[in-house]
């Protein structure tokens, strides 16, 4: 019976390297050998509601929270004003003008984005507000000039293996991380890993740091998953229109309609 | 006030007081952005044919890369060069500038019905005088040109995958899908509307249905309906150099009959010796010290930076 026993567990074992070794080697590639990650993506996570552990509330569903160690390290004067964001979460956040959501966020908010991928970078649409980020992964160096303030960042690429690890600096400080008012000030800085768990599972983690808002730099984590329903695509969401799209009726021929 | 400086376009358009701040070099002249719109006066021919110039690994005609129409703006559809309404009749003669983008009818007019030409006179006559929200041009607002406009606005990028051409406006964004997927349900209508397409030899076949019809075309008034169907055909010139977009627009809730409308454009590169100038072309020069100019695109965000027309890449000062 022992002898069975051991057969079993060395079959497993053996069954288990076979499936990792496969794993590392069905991932989707690009012809230079590089994984590529061209598909359509999107968080099963409640990051975007609150990055750090939460109960349920009126308006956020509960969530264990995607920090590592769950709290956000701020300084003391970011940690008021933190709170204070907060408190006034349900008006003032910038999602609700439907402005560009910035780097993270826009990785782990709760609609898909799509990756286009060349050797030369990754473009990156999404479909809130249908803003476009493109990382750079063909040497190029962030910008000489150091005070730009970019929405998204700007994001550049190299390949650590199989792993993307991406550099994001030149913020502004207009973007939240997520809607409980979590922020951070021009001086942030965002270093990514973007790994393939398998051909349809993305591990997208993030190092934020940012000596104006927090004491040390600190870790998030969430998996994005590919969209495989039938003919699914990005749909324009262009939704800062919609506040005037009344105001373009579309011409008919009788009055009344347009 | 913290005016960010990154992009040759904009550092040459800045206060000269942040110039100096910026570089101890002086500044080339900036040309306005009349100016800079390129007055070409005919319109290449180029006919659809074989591909013979290089592809991408994955067959595809490769025409990545930044690209701008040659005749002039968004202000007059049918008289490119003839200036937007309300301004001054140019002294040329209309033989002397670029022809009617419309190029089916022959006349170079938009067939529409006369109601709708009503509207379209209408339109035309308020723009500078927007008594009604909708008379003030959808662009002013941050929305995407849309299509076919976007054609005749700023430059733009192209970029190219296996399934997918990739336009980078600078106001909006389009992805024009090649995969052979059907088109969205009839009932959802989009700014850039919905796109599949095809290559045949050296032309790119686009069919474009679920236009919300919105950002219309020029400021001249032309439009049509949410019904509109527009077949466009890319036809790439084999020496990379230039196309000719010709679009077929068939509304017959606006327009007495189909009609084509043919936007020329042109290829800008650093290595063919063009330099960015914040219109045609927007590139800047990617930071890779000992290595040959290389573009590439910052990110383009409008209404969050307050500006409306588009704008390239800058927090406003403030």
């Amino acid at each position: 019976m022992l002898k069975f026993r051991l057969l079993v567990s060395a079959t497993l074992a053996a069954l288990v390297v076979a499936a990792n070794a496969s794993a590392a080697n069905g991932i989707p590639r690009l012809p230079s050998g590089k994984p590529d990650f061209s598909g359509i993506w999107q968080t099963t996570s409640a990051a975007d509601f609150d990055l750090e552990p939460h109960a349920a509330r009126k308006d956020a569903p509960p969530g264990a929270g995607i920090v590592e160690g769950n709290e956000i390290p701020y300084l003391p004067a970011a940690l008021e004003q933190k709170k204070r964001n907060f408190e006034k979460r349900t008006t003032t956040d910038p999602r609700l003008k439907c402005w560009t959501l910035g780097t993270p966020r826009g990785i782990y908010y709760p609609e898909p984005f799509q990756i286009f991928q060349r050797d030369r970078d990754l473009t990156l649409v999404f479909q809130f507000g249908h803003s476009v980020r493109t990382i750079h992964t063909n040497g190029t160096l962030h910008p000489e000039v150091t005070d730009n303030e970019f929405w998204l960042g700007d994001s550049r690429g190299k390949w650590d293996g199989d792993t993307l690890v991406v550099d994001v600096k030149d913020f502004n400080d207009e973007t939240w991380l997520d809607r409980a008012g979590n922020f951070h000030s021009p001086e942030l800085h965002v270093v990514e890993r973007w790994k393939f768990l398998d051909a349809n599972t993305i591990e997208y983690a993030a190092t934020l740091e940012d000596p104006k808002v927090f004491s040390r730099p600190w870790n998030i984590s969430v998996v994005l998953h590919r969209h495989r329903e039938k003919n699914f695509q990005l749909i324009e969401d262009y939704c800062y229109t919609l506040d005037y799209d009344q105001y373009y009726p579309v011409p008919g021929k009788v009055e009344g309609t347009r | 006030m913290r005016v960010k400086k990154h992009a040759l376009g904009l550092l040459l358009a800045m206060t000269p007081m942040l110039a100096l701040a910026q570089s101890a070099a002086p500044a080339p002249p900036r040309l306005s952005q009349g100016e800079a719109i390129r007055w070409e006066k005919t319109v290449p021919v180029i006919d659809s044919g074989k591909w013979t110039g290089k592809r991408l690994a994955d067959g595809q005609p490769d025409v990545q890369g930044n690209w701008a129409n040659t005749i002039a703006n968004q202000n007059n559809w049918t008289d490119p060069q003839g200036g937007e309404p309300g301004a001054k009749p140019p002294k040329t003669t209309r033989e002397q500038r670029a022809p009617s983008r419309v190029s089916d009818p022959a006349d170079g007019k938009v067939p529409f019905q006369p109601w709708a030409q009503t509207i379209a006179q209408e339109y035309f006559s308020n723009f500078h005088n927007p008594v009604k929200p909708e008379y003030i041009e959808p662009f002013a607002r941050c929305a995407p040109g849309g299509v076919p406009k976007s054609f005749t606005w700023h430059g733009y990028e192209i970029r190219q995958y296996p399934g997918y051409v990739l336009f980078l406006f600078n106001s909006g964004t389009r992805i024009v899908h090649l995969d052979g997927k059907p088109h969205l349900p009839d009932s959802i209508k989009l700014w850039n509307a919905d796109s599949r397409g095809h290559w045949e030899g050296n032309t790119l076949v686009v069919d474009v249905t679920n236009n919300n019809a919105k950002a219309r075309l020029g400021r001249s008034g032309e439009f049509f309906s949410d019904q509109v169907h527009i077949v466009e055909r890319y036809i790439f010139d084999n020496d990379g150099k230039r196309y000719n977009y010709v679009a077929t627009i068939t509304d017959p809730t606006v327009y007495t009959r189909p009609w084509t409308t043919t936007i020329p454009s042109r290829r800008y590169g650093l290595e063919q010796g063009d330099e960015p100038d914040g219109w045609h072309y927007e590139g800047e020069v990617a930071n890779r010290p000992g290595k040959p100019p290389l573009d590439e695109y910052y990110e383009r965000i409008c209404v969050e930076n307050n500006g409306g027309f588009g704008q390239v890449a800058t927090t406003q000062a403030r």
